[in-house]
């Protein structure tokens, strides 16, 4: 019998401040590659990860690039605990633990072949990158697809050096709450966006990750767009301790967000009472 | 023909029983009845009610260390022994299968798993044990003195290969059971409770605004719980830094921060939302993963509230509502 519990380590490649309070790491396997799903890639995009540190703990995070990369996995760390502070204080060439992926991902095959809005706020951008980087490399199976992005200030975009390279495939529109007198983009997640997303309602999708600001971006863009709440897929977040559906943490209403999420129709959980 | 043992035989046999095994009986302590370790064999009590914890500190202890990293090796902790639980009523034993199938199910829980492989169970009933739950040997009482053995499994077959089982014709028939209580009753329609309780919290949340300023929030009435599990992992490290061990330790849901994330954010904010879990997962959720409620109606709950909750009263107030709301309806 596997032990789900038993982690094991993955050994940072390289490591570097996003901001005041979020760091970013790229992970490698101590020895050989990622292994494979039964989808050919190393976690759906989407499903999320237990990462720790002996002697702190474990926390859950999304994670961050490619799926179809093997030999190396990205997060982003926000310091808000005691893990995280931890985390924080690692160098290149020092170990963390990882046991996953878990959940279950966005539904990659119900997108295709369908206009797409991927909506990220804040640091709620990780799950989404590696929902990016799935869709680039299979650009042909879906129609347009625009990446929503919404920060407090122009200061907390992160992954700005992918833009170029995102741009070539999708479009990308970013929003500030707090602008700055030099910045040019939109200001909030306002209704006047959705002029600037041209989709076929009944032909569409959106997926979305970033806890403040995702209320305002339902009412304001997506619902006005014309999205069925059928279609929007949320990333949840809850607390997590084991990750297997066991000690109880993570549900809301009657799911277990760590088996059955993170990620939910809207419809699935919308009124949920926790 | 049946396998029999005296009741006088009882200390001798768990005598017998401790050269392979350790054992662990109810046993009297400061006027209560809990599971301990036997070291006297006489001393073991079986006309019991109640213990004060139920049999699953065997098998998901209030606190475990899972992992032991010395210098970096990380090593899984296991127990060694074999070891056997004694005196378990019907309703303990019912909860053990209830329980063992929660763990069990994909992905099931491994340290669980491998203490429930090394455990015997050995459940006594004064009444008729009709269909065994579970369990692997159940002693049922047929006279003053005698109890019938029923072996279920391969474990409890090997113990009634003892010299103290003897083979006998047996006319005398066990008493019948008890009658059942309210509780019981309704725990008979686990579908009418589950969606009871689900209306319950917006079509008469009076009554959760009443329990919610009532229950303290101590965790008393999951920790009692013979099928209550929620943990929360807890890593501890040597003064010198060079030994972690990773620890479960039991959680409740009914606590304050038991759904608080990183950053300060609580999805369960106050004590009716967090009391109203408790009842939504035994009665609900469960019902909707498991097809049946995780209570046993043992009555520890109620007995050591020390707010003097009583689940009992409760789901018959919200049965009673419901019914009236729904009187249309045939149930």
């Amino acid at each position: 019998m596997e032990n789900p519990l038993l982690p094991v380590n993955l050994e940072i490649e390289d490591t570097k401040d996003m901001s005041s309070y979020l760091k970013y790491l790229r992970l490698k396997p101590s020895s050989g590659d990622f292994r494979l799903n039964n989808n050919n890639l190393v976690f759906n995009p989407g499903q999320f990860a237990m990462f720790g540190l002996w002697g702190y703990g474990e926390s859950p995070f999304g994670i961050a690039s490619s799926p179809f990369e093997t030999k190396f996995m990205h997060i982003v760390v926000g310091r808000i605990g005691n893990v995280t502070g931890a985390i924080h204080k690692l160098k290149k060439g020092q170990k963390i633990t990882y046991r996953g992926p878990y959940g279950n991902g966005f539904p990659i095959d119900f997108f295709q072949g369908k206009d797409l809005v991927l909506v990220a706020g804040g640091f709620g951008i990780a799950p989404i990158v590696s929902l990016i980087e799935y869709v680039i490399a299979k650009r042909k199976k879906f129609k347009k697809v625009y990446l929503l992005y919404g920060v407090e200030t122009p200061g907390d975009i992160l992954f700005k050096d992918n833009f170029n390279y995102w741009r070539k495939s999708i479009e990308v529109i970013l929003t500030v709450n707090k602008p700055t007198a030099d910045w040019k983009g939109a200001v909030g997640l306002v209704s006047k966006l959705t002029k600037k997303i041209k989709i076929n309602p009944g032909n569409c999708a959106a997926a979305m990750c970033g806890s403040q600001s995702m209320e305002e971006a339902l009412e304001n863009i997506l619902r006005p767009l014309g999205i069925s709440d059928r279609r929007i897929f949320v990333s949840v977040d809850r607390k997590m301790n084991c990750a297997i559906g066991k000690c109880q943490h993570c549900t809301t209403g009657d799911k277990y967000v760590c088996m059955e999420g993170p990620i939910f129709n809207y419809d699935q959980i919308q009124g949920n009472w926790d | 023909m049946a396998k029999v043992i005296s009741k006088f035989d009882f200390p001798k046999l768990i005598d017998q029983l401790k050269k392979n095994y350790d054992i662990f009986a109810p046993q009297s302590k400061d006027g209560e009845v809990i599971f301990d370790s036997v070291t006297d064999a006489t001393r073991v009590v079986l006309d019991y009610e109640t213990t004060v914890l139920p049999p699953k500190i065997y098998f998901l202890p209030p606190e475990e260390e899972l992992f032991k990293v010395t210098n970096g090796k990380v090593r899984e902790i296991r127990i060694e022994k074999q070891f056997i639980v004694f005196g378990l009523n019907l309703k303990d034993l019912s909860a053990i299968v209830q329980l063992d199938q929660i763990m069990d199910k994909e992905p099931g829980d491994f340290f669980y798993r491998k203490r429930r492989d090394m455990s015997t169970l050995i459940a006594v009933s004064d009444v008729e044990v009709g269909v065994p739950p579970g369990g692997d040997l159940i002693l049922e009482k047929i006279s003053d003195s005698n109890f019938r053995a029923i072996a279920t499994t391969e474990k409890g077959r090997k113990i009634l290969n003892l010299d103290l089982f003897q083979e006998k014709k047996i006319e005398a028939k066990a008493k019948s059971k008890k009658s059942l209580s309210k509780l019981d009753e309704m725990l008979l329609d686990s579908e009418l409770l589950s969606q009871a309780v689900e209306w319950s919290r917006e079509n008469y949340s009076q009554i959760w605004e009443k329990l919610g300023k009532l229950c303290i929030g101590c965790g008393i009435c999951t920790y009692v719980c013979p099928l209550c599990y929620c943990t929360t992992g807890e890593d501890k490290i040597s003064f010198n830094k060079s030994i972690c061990s990773r620890c479960r330790k039991w959680d409740a849901c009914t606590l304050p921060g038991f759904a608080q994330i990183g950053g300060g954010h609580n999805f369960r904010p106050t004590q009716k939302e967090r009391y109203f879990n408790w009842f939504y997962h035994k009665f609900v959720r469960a019902y909707k993963e498991f097809g049946q409620a995780q209570c046993v109606a043992c009555g520890r709950c109620q007995k050591y509230c020390p707010a003097g909750i009583d689940i009992e009263k409760v789901l018959e107030e919200i049965l009673i509502e419901f019914k009236k709301a729904n009187s249309k309806r045939e149930f």
